[in-house]
């Protein structure tokens, strides 16, 4: 029963995100947002505590740390801020796909170019049916996105992109620039057909990067609206201490833990090579982006119209962890996958328990 | 998640079979006639020469430390509570006055108010007693006096919420010196059945969760030596005595919590065969139902996970107040819903009784109330998060 203690050296990891993005990032996000960018400085550092690498298998060119290590750096560096994170990893959100893809080959070219920071990969989750067109609503605008995988039921196909994105505004996460981009007369690199929990191995692994930015985000948030709501003073005691916001303070505290729980376990599950990883992957980011998109509102609610201006932080993880609530396919696609496998995915713990009377 | 031992396995196994064997008939039957199985019913001899399973189902332990195994009485908690709830809380064994005799007890006490439990001959209950009529969840106003009388204490007042109380070889009995001395004045004392003055008045009729005795006493100058104060005079100085209290509910807040994940399961699998029974292609109402069955499981897996945190805490004896207190506030609305859900997934199957959900509907409720409303963590949890203020 030791998995809720992290290893020392992921607790190092964890350690030193978290000052670097205390002394580092947040007093920076700002201007990061206004220019569209992080500093080549913060974008070194992030570099070397390894974003890029970390959850890429050492036979792709990656560290081989596994998913948890990366779950408990993106919760660190998202809470100071998650505005260049995007961009700063340019395969973040395909792991799952290079390691599905059955072409090992091609796949390491991918990472490989991702990992050289001269190309991006996107994964784009697209309805099964109606099959409609595919495009990349959003994605980082650096580096240039060359790689697209698509994954749509239980296929999986990659494109390689010759144009450049088109400049579009997005929700959030200025700080890693944004476009979007048709697939329609992208040339495809390779077409396979997966089974539905390779599939949903896939995807859930792109939700559990969106989960564990929205975990960071959201703590920072309620650590922020803490910090203010025990200070400021309204009808004669601080705002925290009307039982009223108390109350929901303390509930989304609580959702805020399982969430951060369902995730790591989830992380801890890919990196055991579990069958069912992807299913409790999707779940996590589904309590997650529930989680986090309560405690960020209530960041903006309890700091009144402070919490309206961009003069606070509160707005800006407002809109993050909502654009993560989108991504990754969004909440309808999501609960499509759960729908496909809950009847196969057993109780961790009672497996073949059954049978009601 | 976990990879349990082969030991806990077996104990789980143990917990499944006893549970289909008795526990879920058992508890339908006092659902039916509204009466708690007689104490004399042969499933609890059966337990009781089973030796420590009882204790470990109601998360007992025979003493302290190293015998208390918390991951295994959490998930027996939850497998029994998965077969019944109720008749999971009558099994034999100290109950919640052990817990309290754990946090406060004297050597000498525990020899003698605990050493009976390990006579496997016949069945034995203990039980404890904190709320009163007038108070519930604010336990600081408990009314009940305890007066010193030479080497006697002598107990008057109202009891009433204590589980296997009527049944019990003893009660714990939460007492204060004086209302005014507020948690400071509390004392707990262990009261024999058939103690003179110490009389059962009834047996409470409740919506659900009837598998277990609910008992309401009044305490009429009732008399107990110096020694069976808990923990002797010296245990009291200070806030000891009540945060012996409140040690008690530390113990068992994930254990309650893990309860209800255990009676989530029951009504998930109660919808999962109602859609493979009746929706076994695909079609709109199916694809609901699976989206359903996907979120009950998204909230027990993550009420789980908090309730082993907060055990994994305990057992390396580190403080864990908040996280029992998220496991306790976090998981019944979430069972609730989930239950709820299971039964949107039935529809109107759902209302009739045979289908087992309408009573876990009506059992689950006591969940969210029992060892700290949700209400009280939130205010337990704002408390160590935000300093929320005492008395408010």
């Amino acid at each position: 029963m030791t998995q809720f203690a992290l290893p020392p050296e992921l607790e190092q990891l964890s350690h030193e995100a978290t000052r670097f993005a205390a002394a580092e990032l947040a007093p920076g996000a700002r201007a990061s947002e206004r220019a569209g960018a992080w500093p080549p400085a913060v974008l070194a550092v992030v570099e070397k505590l390894g974003l890029r690498e970390l959850d890429l298998p050492e036979s792709l060119g990656g560290a081989g740390a596994g998913a948890l290590a990366k779950v408990v750096l993106l919760e660190a560096l998202a809470a100071g801020d998650a505005g260049g994170l995007p961009a700063a990893d340019p395969a973040g959100t395909c792991v799952g796909a290079l390691l599905a893809c059955p072409d090992r080959a091609l796949a390491e070219r991918v990472a490989r170019a991702c990992l050289a920071g001269e190309a991006r990969a996107a994964l784009a989750v697209a309805d099964a049916e109606p099959a409609g067109p595919t495009a990349v609503y959003w994605a980082p605008a650096r580096p240039p996105l060359r790689f697209v995988f698509e994954s749509r039921g239980d296929g999986l196909r990659l494109y390689q992109l010759e144009r450049p994105l088109e400049p579009v505004r997005a929700l959030a996460f200025q700080a890693s620039g944004g476009g979007s981009a048709s697939l329609e007369g992208a040339r495809q690199l390779g077409e396979w057909r997966l089974s539905t929990q390779e599939s949903v191995d896939v995807r859930g692994r792109a939700r559990l990067w969106c989960a564990a930015v929205a975990l960071g985000v959201a703590q920072a948030a309620f650590d922020a609206t803490i910090a203010y709501a025990t200070d400021r003073v309204v009808f004669g005691k601080p705002v925290a201490h009307h039982q009223g916001n108390a109350f929901e303070l303390a509930v989304a505290a609580a959702n805020l833990h399982g969430a951060r729980l369902l995730a790591r376990d989830a992380a801890a599950s890919f990196d055991r090579g579990e069958p069912d990883a992807g299913f409790w992957a999707t779940q996590a980011w589904l309590a997650a982006v529930d989680a986090g998109v309560a405690v960020t509102d209530l960041g903006v609610q309890l700091l009144g119209g402070h919490g309206f201006l961009v003069d606070h932080p509160a707005e800006k993880r407002f809109r993050e962890v909502r654009m993560l609530a989108l991504l990754a396919g969004g909440r309808d696609l999501a609960d499509a996958d759960l729908a496909a496998r809950v009847l196969e995915v057993p109780d961790p713990l009672f497996a073949g328990a059954g049978a009601t009377s | 998640m976990i990879p349990l031992d082969a030991r806990t396995r077996e104990q789980l196994d143990e917990v499944r079979e006893l549970g289909r064997t008795y526990m879920r008939p058992m508890g339908l039957e006092s659902d039916r006639t509204g009466e708690p199985p007689p104490a004399d019913h042969p499933f609890y001899l059966i337990c009781s020469r089973r030796g420590g399973l009882v204790s470990r189902v109601v998360g007992e332990g025979e003493g302290d430390g190293p015998t208390w195994k918390p991951l295994r009485a959490l998930l027996t908690a939850e497998e029994s509570a998965y077969w019944d709830r109720g008749v999971a809380l009558s099994l034999p064994g100290p109950g919640l006055g052990g817990a309290a005799l754990r946090s406060l007890a004297t050597p000498e006490q525990r020899e003698r108010f605990l050493a009976p439990f390990a006579d496997h001959s016949r069945a034995h209950w203990g039980a404890m007693a904190m709320t009163e009529p007038g108070a519930g969840s604010d336990v600081a106003r408990i009314q009940t006096r305890a007066k010193q009388d030479g080497a006697d204490w002598v107990l008057s007042g109202a009891k009433m919420f204590c589980s296997n109380g009527a049944r019990a070889d003893w009660v714990v009995v939460w007492a204060t010196l004086d209302p005014a001395l507020g948690r400071a004045g509390h004392r707990a004392f262990v009261v024999p059945r058939g103690t003179a003055g110490f009389e059962l008045l009834k047996i409470e009729h409740k919506m659900g969760s009837r598998g277990y005795e609910t008992a309401s006493f009044a305490l009429d100058g009732v008399r107990v030596p110096a020694a069976n104060l808990l923990g002797g005079a010296a245990a009291y100085a200070g806030r000891a005595g009540f945060r012996g209290a409140m040690a008690t509910f530390n113990l068992t807040r994930p254990l309650h919590a893990a309860q209800g994940i255990g009676m989530g399961r029951a009504a998930h699998d109660h919808a999962l065969e109602f859609v493979r029974a009746h929706y076994p292609s695909h079609g709109a109402r199916r694809r609901k139902a699976l989206e359903r069955l996907a979120e009950i499981r998204r909230g027990l897996a993550t009420a789980r996970l908090i309730c082993l945190h907060a055990v994994w805490l305990a057992r390396q004896n580190r403080d864990n107040v908040l996280e029992s207190s998220y496991a306790k506030l976090f998981a019944p609305p979430v069972v609730f819903r989930a239950i709820a859900a299971a039964l949107d997934v039935v529809g109107e199957a759902g209302v009739r009784s045979d289908a087992h959900l309408e009573k876990l509907y009506r059992d689950v409720k006591i969940l969210d109330i029992g060892e700290g409303t949700q209400q009280v963590q939130r205010l337990v949890i704002a408390r160590q998060l935000f300093g929320f203020p005492r008395g408010d």
